[in-house]
């Protein structure tokens, strides 16, 4: 069976290591992932244990499709209880590394306890080591990786690693592999910062078995096809993700001066077009790189073309840092976002979380909520580019009284600050909503609003509700594989049919996250991309595991009540603005500035906006409070379960 | 070999959809399908006015840079006005 | 024969890094995913974000067919590669060491020296290479296209200096 695959459980504290192999039944309920992943925290974290503490485990995963021929399958997942939120903590990221740990021998990591002193883990086909870190403390996201591939030797070694920012314990520290793929949000790098883990090294030469090769490998190229004939792929191989920023920004739907304005104008310094001509003068025609496996290559190479880090390489920036360093902080100038984007790759930080709280501590100034003491005389206007740079390095050091009173998040420092500062932060259950604003796009709102690590795009939006599809075509994506014939509308101001999108994309995107493919290569940025009746064909091909289209259907519903168990267990509730599925007072009061025509003056009829958040419950299978009721987990299967540890 | 004589997915059925060339006016009630000339840098809505800026990703594939921020901003401006906003 | 006299050409500057190429070339001849059973490799400088696939040469003076102790290596004309015949082959890696492009590998677990065979004509690492950083393509074809790009960089570098003489 090519499914022979397996977990490792390692106890930093006791040094105790034990494999297993991951049993039949539970792939046919979790597959892999995120999925996977959900029941393992479930099930091996306490409830209400301190995220900081040895009894919060860390889960590393691949997907049940990672190192099989099927196209980029290279995502890793990283899950714990988030030091940001105390709810649950998800992160995914593309790179090399998930495919190496396969090759390696293992699919899953589960890790507990804490070092007494920095070490990293190193698995070599099959064998597991923990070994000394205490040289590598302290370096940078890339220094350390090169540090490991030294120590042990071998430069085809893959590393994950938190940097500096993990280290001092930012609450939203990333987890970090090659030289800008990121386990962002929700603080992964701060949780191995806190278990004295520095890095996971992997490096394998194993075999991965093919179940029908043949078909594995020619069904392969029917999906590359798909995937790359996509204009919004081949758009996105041109100029990267910044394309999707440019876009947002067209129409007005990016956050400015916090939540000021819904559009950065006069941007065109840092418009993807801009940012893409930069990586052309700075590293030649061909600047684009991809992850494993991978035909899309989002990724743009570049080198700073200018100021105190000229000529250093790295890569991005993504749409992310475009929003983060440019529109948020009102400072549209490529050098900023360029130099901003190197720096959090370099410390292991959360673009958006970091450039989403400057931009509110900006506001916070600029309204004197706070003041130059508390900036330590800094000039936190918005525009100020320096200023900007400035705050990355003091977030991450902690430096100075407001560094050390942003890096333990948003929701810490509005009660340390105090006044009415928590009014302007943005966020959904302590995560900073990304760049994004959500105030013509009700059915993103609903996204953002009830996403299970937080604020967030990558869990459950709707994105190809603002293409205007014609009904039909929406009809035929949102009613497969489980028919559904309430409305849907093509306006996407509209709040009809919407819960259901969300819902349908919610279960999308578990559903790549469990097999391990990005989601670049399904319906998120495309409406024409794969989904569940491609997968099964894929799954089946490569593994020889048997699902149709509804049963990997079914174990997306399964894997999101899972985290919405693990949600509710640590303390999620309805319309707790700080642990709910609640947006910030904004959203509802403050009408849109800027854009297009027809969104300046939108705002979220708060109505409306509940009704759809009891319409997604009704989807879900959760009464009023959001918990789900008793038929919905019988229906699952999770009505004794989770209950037993695999 | 197999996979080639089995039918297309939902996904795969749509990809006839695609219409290259285009791109829609983003202001959200209209909507309309643009058909920028070729190689030009800046095209109009004919339906509502908007101005945007072009961009060529390759001879055949155009998409929105961004407005014309002048014209936008005094859109804007005006819209806001029209709704009594402050 | 249309493939007789076709090479694989890698034109380093546009590899994206994403290694598709070792995961098809170890799924088409091995039917397992493992990129050490791949006979193509892409070596890497991440730091510098470089990235150079390197394959066989099918040299035609071939180091590893001269070298080898028991005449396993020999020229496969229809195909223009050098083929490994296994029922004569002894397994003494002599073809690995003597390989100056580090072409030739050794599989560990089935003990086994192996190659690019170009796919008998249809190379798949060519195939699955949608930025076409490996083309196959005529012998005789290679040089014109590499003259080709140096035209163009030159036609660009006239053009670029033209117009920095318009600015003085």
């Amino acid at each position: 069976m090519p499914l022979d695959r397996k977990i490792a459980y390692i106890d930093l504290t006791t040094g105790d290591i034990q494999t297993k192999p991951i049993p039949l039944d539970v792939r046919k309920k979790f597959l892999g992932g995120r999925g996977l992943d959900a029941y393992l925290l479930y099930n091996h974290t306490e409830k209400g244990c301190d995220p900081l503490g040895p009894k919060n485990t860390l889960m590393v995963s691949g997907g049940i499709l990672t190192a099989t021929c099927a196209s980029a399958t290279a995502r890793t997942h990283i899950m714990a209880k988030s030091p940001l939120t105390g709810l649950l903590g998800s992160a995914n990221m593309g790179g090399f590394f998930a495919p190496e740990m396969a090759w390696a021998g293992f699919h899953h990591l589960v890790i507990k306890g804490k070092a007494k002193h920095p070490v990293y883990i190193y698995i070599h086909n099959g064998e597991i080591e923990i070994r000394d870190a205490r040289d590598i403390w302290g370096q940078s996201v890339t220094d350390s990786q090169w540090a490991i591939r030294e120590d042990l030797g071998d430069q085809e070694v893959k590393s994950l690693v938190c940097g500096p920012a993990g280290e001092n314990l930012v609450r939203f520290a990333n987890v970090m592999t090659g030289i800008k793929n990121s386990g962002g949000r929700s603080g992964m790098g701060c949780v191995l910062g806190s278990k004295n883990l520095k890095a996971v090294a992997v490096r394998g030469t194993m075999d991965i078995k093919i179940a029908r090769p043949k078909e594995a490998l020619e069904y392969n190229k029917r999906f590359i096809d798909q995937i790359v004939s996509a204009k919004v792929n081949q758009t996105q191989g041109a100029l990267g993700t910044p394309f999707i920023w440019g876009a947002t920004n067209s129409w007005g739907g990016i956050r400015t001066r916090n939540f000021q304005y819904n559009q950065c104008e006069y941007a065109d310094d840092i418009e993807p077009e801009r940012i893409d001509e930069i990586c052309e003068e700075t590293m030649g025609k061909y600047h684009m790189t991809g992850c494993f496996g991978c035909q899309v290559h989002c990724r743009a190479q570049y080198k700073i073309p200018s100021g105190p880090y000229a000529g250093t390489y790295d890569e991005g920036p993504e749409y992310t840092s475009q929003g983060a360093f440019g529109g948020e902080t009102d400072t549209p100038r490529a050098i900023t976002v360029l130099t901003g984007n190197h720096l959090v790759n370099k410390f292991g930080m959360d673009n958006l979380e970091t450039g989403s709280l400057i931009s509110w501590a900006m506001e916070l100034y600029e309204l004197g909520i706070i003041t130059s003491k508390e900036t330590d005389g800094i000039d936190l206007k918005f525009g100020n580019d320096d200023a900007v740079i400035e705050m990355i390095d003091r977030i991450c050091f902690r430096k100075g009284w407001l560094g050390d009173t942003l890096a333990d998040g948003g929701i810490a420092a509005s009660e340390k600050i105090g006044k009415n500062s928590f009014n302007y932060l943005i966020q959904v259950k302590g995560m900073s909503n990304l760049h994004s604003d959500e105030r013509a796009t009700p059915a993103l709102a609903l996204n953002s609003a009830t996403g299970s690590r937080g604020s967030d795009h990558l869990r459950s939006r709707p994105a190809i509700d603002l293409y205007h599809l014609p009904e039909e075509v929406l009809r035929k994506i949102y009613s497969n594989p489980v028919p559904y014939d309430g409305p849907l509308s093509s306006e996407h101001t509209e709040y009809i049919g919407k819960p259901w999108q969300v819902f349908w994309q919610e279960n999308c995107y578990m559903g790549v996250d469990c097999l391990g493919i990005c989601k670049y290569h399904t319906t998120f940025l495309g409406a024409t991309l794969p989904n569940f009746e491609d997968w099964s064909k894929v799954l089946y091909y490569n593994t020889g595991l048997e699902m149709t289209p509804e049963e990997i259907w079914d174990v997306a519903v399964r894997c999101n009540m899972i985290e919405r168990l693990f949600n509710l267990r640590e303390g999620l509730a309805r319309d707790d603005l700080k642990k709910g599925d609640m947006l910030n007072h904004r959203y509802f009061d403050e009408p849109c500035r800027r854009g297009a025509i027809d969104v300046v003056g939108r705002k979220i009829d708060k109505k409306k906006f509940i009704q759809m958040i009891d319409e997604f419950y009704e989807h879900k299978g959760l009464d009023n409070n959001g918990v789900p009721k008793p038929e919905t987990l019988k229906k699952l299967g999770l009505k004794n379960e989770p209950s037993h540890l695999v | 070999m197999t996979t080639e004589k089995e039918g297309l997915s939902t996904a795969e059925s749509l990809r006839k959809t695609r219409t290259y060339g285009k791109f829609r006016c983003h202001n959200p009630t209209c909507m309309e399908r643009i058909q920028p000339e070729k190689g030009k840098k800046t095209a109009k809505c004919p339906t509502c006015g908007m101005e945007y800026r072009v961009h060529w990703v390759n001879p055949n594939l155009p998409r929105i840079r961004g407005p014309v921020w002048d014209t936008n901003r005094k859109l804007a401006e005006t819209k806001l006005k029209e709704m009594g906003v402050k | 024969m249309e493939s007789m006299g076709k090479v694989l050409v890698i034109n380093y500057e546009k590899c994206t890094g994403c290694r598709l190429c070792e995961l098809v070339c170890a799924v088409m001849h091995d039917g397992i995913s493992n990129p050490t059973r791949s006979r193509i490799k892409v070596i890497k400088w991440e730091a510098e974000g470089l990235y150079i696939p390197m394959s066989c040469q099918q040299c035609e003076d071939a180091p590893c067919m001269n070298v080898c102790p028991v005449k396993a290596i020999s020229r496969d004309e229809e195909f223009g590669r050098l083929v490994i015949d296994y029922d004569v082959c002894i397994g003494c890696r002599s073809c690995v060491a003597v390989c100056p492009f580090g072409a030739m590998s050794f599989n560990s677990i089935d003990k086994k020296v192996f190659k690019c065979d170009l796919c008998d004509g249809d190379p798949q690492c060519v195939r699955f290479c949608e930025v076409n950083a490996i083309e196959y393509v005529d012998a005789d074809d290679v040089s014109l296209l590499k003259k080709k790009d140096a035209a163009e960089r030159i036609s660009i570098a006239g053009k670029e200096a033209a117009a920095l003489a318009a600015q003085v």
